[in-house]
């Protein structure tokens, strides 16, 4: 075996592995049977990613927070929470991490950190000043992310939190997952500051982009971002530039892609192949190791599909439970 | 020749460096201003067709917003303006691709607003097309500071010929870096630092900084040239470079404390320091790691890999701008009006 020559340890390493390849799976398993008509709703996948998302949080502790978006599969994996949990509740199964209520887009689960999926656009942003405030005055190191799209960066609730995150020094940071598209609005022309950069640096925060197919880029520089966050540095931006391997929606035509984008997409730019490459020529890693997650991961999916089909839906009387929260 | 490139990439000034360092970011309307500078000048010297790196990242809306007030209200101080045909990736390989463009468009000079990142990719691509740079990137050790109004007008006196090219141009130095026979180039600085990744680029870790090479570094230098700056300086036209053998700190008593990087000021471990001659080829110091040129992490090796280092005098072209300004102040090429006049008035001062 050759020295390894990446900044983590080789479980560590395969951790990473195993948490992309489980999202991956989670993501297509779901494209699969939402085809099929077996899931209620709508659901919106992180297949292409997965990078951005593990690279983060392979970053983060549970009394670290995230808020995360509509498209939230990728980071409820990646912070912990367990994918026959989330199976179940996307399928609206009373075993799911919501009791079934929640659906795709309300998935939670804070034990694990994870405040929630959410189906409005730019919502997560003042949640994680809430946690980044509560981490702040309760004096432990815990940090708050917020992850939103290129699309809902021009959500005022986003901008506001920036500032009030730079002006109370907030352990916050502002994740912008640029996938190029809001829903199929093309970021050429909806995004008017042209840079989210540009916007950290209107509030006096930095801001910095990363190649978010890049595990390592990315790993990297959430490592300084979230440190810095830690140590009282205070709220930063950071920017990764990615890759959506399907529709903004399943169902979703992408007549606005150019023609053969996917497929060149997942040709040559699949984060997971790439990273997979990375640690392979090393020698740190062989495939037979990969290939023994892989087989672990489909099993570990296709459980997760067998309880959800099988789990009972809410009841008629669980329509008046979890409506209030009692103190 | 009068027809000039302008590489503005809105990726560049991006990276890391903003949070380990202090690294400034210059937003996107700042940058287009910058080129409306630029073609302010370019426009007064009489150049007439301006190519442009085309991007998505807002410089040319920003510009072409400009461009349509002006000349609504009637102005005609800019030069023709149009964007090369090419596919934009949002990444340095843009900058890379304009410059190969604009080499085949037989442009007389581009200026190139970054820093030594960017200024390193068009210098790989652009062939005997001279450069200007306009300092707007993270570390700017190799672009001077300097307001764009006054590169555009060097630059254009400089492509119509108003300035004779052995006035207008000079020769530079450049580091040559191969790996199994895979060239690559530094405008600035080749570091060796022992992490084996590539990461998100920038070289900060001190504790793996082990072997620099520089084509020249200047006391007020700012990056890795820097600690060849304040130990052993070394000037641009000088035709040979420098190496430091470096060392972590806790290894040497050889101290010395550098600007790495801007608003980054750290103590680095100095083991030697000698001279490198022309093209002959080095070693690193060290049998694996990685090579990050002109400040940011490219490629990775280790004892399998045949790695040289080499430096090469009179590589590449770049525009004098200072050179530029003074042949036109000393022959009048700026004069408007009653030139002659003029010019004997400035005759008889200097007589007197």
């Amino acid at each position: 075996m050759s020295e390894n020559p990446f900044p983590l340890e080789k479980d560590a390493l395969l951790a990473a592995y195993r948490r992309m390849k489980t999202i991956r799976e989670f993501e297509e398993r779901l494209h699969v049977d939402f085809g099929r008509g077996e899931i209620p709703g709508f659901v919106h996948l992180y297949a292409g990613e997965e990078a951005a998302g593990v690279g983060i949080m392979m970053h983060l502790k549970d009394h670290d927070r995230i808020a995360s978006t509509h498209r939230g599969h990728g980071h409820c994996i990646a912070k912990g929470v367990d994918p026959a949990d989330m199976m179940a509740e996307i399928y609206g199964k009373s075993t799911g991490s919501c009791a079934g209520k929640g659906g795709s887009m309300h998935i939670a689960d804070l034990s694990k950190g994870m405040m929630g999926a959410n189906g409005i656009l730019g919502a997560g942003a003042p949640l994680a000043c809430g946690a980044a405030l509560a981490a702040q005055k309760l004096g432990h190191d815990g940090v708050a992310i917020t992850f939103f799209g290129d699309g809902a960066s021009n959500q005022g609730t986003v901008l506001e939190s920036m500032n009030l995150a730079a002006i109370w020094n907030l352990p916050a940071i502002f994740v912008v997952e640029n996938n190029g598209y809001a829903e199929s609005t093309s970021v050429d022309y909806a995004v008017a500051s042209d840079s989210y950069v540009d916007r950290a640096t209107g509030f006096g925060m930095p801001g910095i982009t990363v190649d978010g197919t890049d595990f390592f880029a990315v790993y990297e520089a959430a490592g300084e971002v979230i440190r810095r966050a830690r140590e009282g540095g205070g709220p930063s931006l950071l920017e990764c530039k990615m890759i959506r391997f399907f529709g903004h929606f399943e169902g979703d035509a992408q007549t606005y892609r150019a023609p053969g984008e996917n497929e060149d997409n997942r040709a040559h730019r699949d984060c997971i192949k790439m990273y997979r490459a990375k640690i392979v020529d090393s020698g740190v890693i062989d495939n037979d190791e990969l290939d023994a997650i892989d087989a672990e991961v489909m099993t570990v999916i296709e459980d997760a599909v067998q309880h959800a089909m099988s789990s009972p839906m809410p009841g008629l009387s669980d329509l008046t439970t979890d409506v209030y929260v009692s103190y | 020749m009068s027809k000039v490139g302008i590489i503005a990439n809105p990726v560049s000034a991006r990276d890391i460096r903003r949070i380990v360092s202090h690294a400034g970011n210059l937003p996107i309307n700042d940058r287009a201003n910058i080129v409306l500078r630029l073609l302010t000048g370019l426009s007064a010297v009489g150049v007439e067709d301006v190519l442009v790196m085309p991007e998505n990242g807002g410089i040319r809306h920003h510009l072409m917003r400009s461009l349509d007030r002006e000349t609504r209200m009637g102005s005609s101080r800019f030069p023709g303006v149009s964007y090369l045909d090419m596919k934009v990736t949002c990444t340095a390989e843009d900058s890379a691709e304009a410059a190969r463009q604009m080499r085949e468009e037989g442009v007389g000079a581009i200026v190139v607003l970054g820093g030594d990142g960017t200024n390193r990719v068009v210098v790989s691509q652009c062939g005997d097309i001279p450069v200007a740079g306009v300092s707007t990137g993270t570390n700017n050790a190799f672009p001077e500071v300097r307001e764009p109004t006054i590169t555009g007008l060097a630059v254009g006196l400089a492509v119509t010929a108003q300035v004779p090219p052995e006035h207008a141009f000079c020769l530079n130095k450049l580091l040559e870096v191969t790996i199994n026979q895979v060239r690559d180039i530094a405008l600035v600085d080749v570091a060796v630092v022992a992490e084996r990744f590539v990461g998100a680029r920038a070289i900060w870790k001190t504790e793996s900084f082990r072997d620099l090479f520089v084509t020249y570094g200047l006391p007020e230098g700012i990056g890795m040239s820097s600690i060849v700056g304040l130990l052993a300086p070394l000037d641009r036209a000088t035709p040979e470079g420098r190496r430091v053998c470096l060392r972590p700190v806790e290894q040497t008593d050889w101290h010395i404390a550098a600007p790495i990087a801007p608003g980054l000021i750290k103590v680095v471990g100095i083991g030697s320091v000698e001279t490198l001659k022309a093209g002959v080829p080095y070693k690193p110091g060290i049998g694996a790691g990685s090579i990050a040129l002109d400040g940011e992490r490219e490629i990775t090796f280790d004892d399998s890999d045949d790695v040289a280092i080499g430096l090469r005098t009179d590589a590449f072209r770049t525009v004098s701008v200072p050179d530029c300004m003074t042949y036109a102040a000393q022959h009048g090429v700026m004069n408007r009006g009653a030139r002659h006049a003029f010019r004997s008035a400035q005759k008889e001062e200097i007589l007197k």
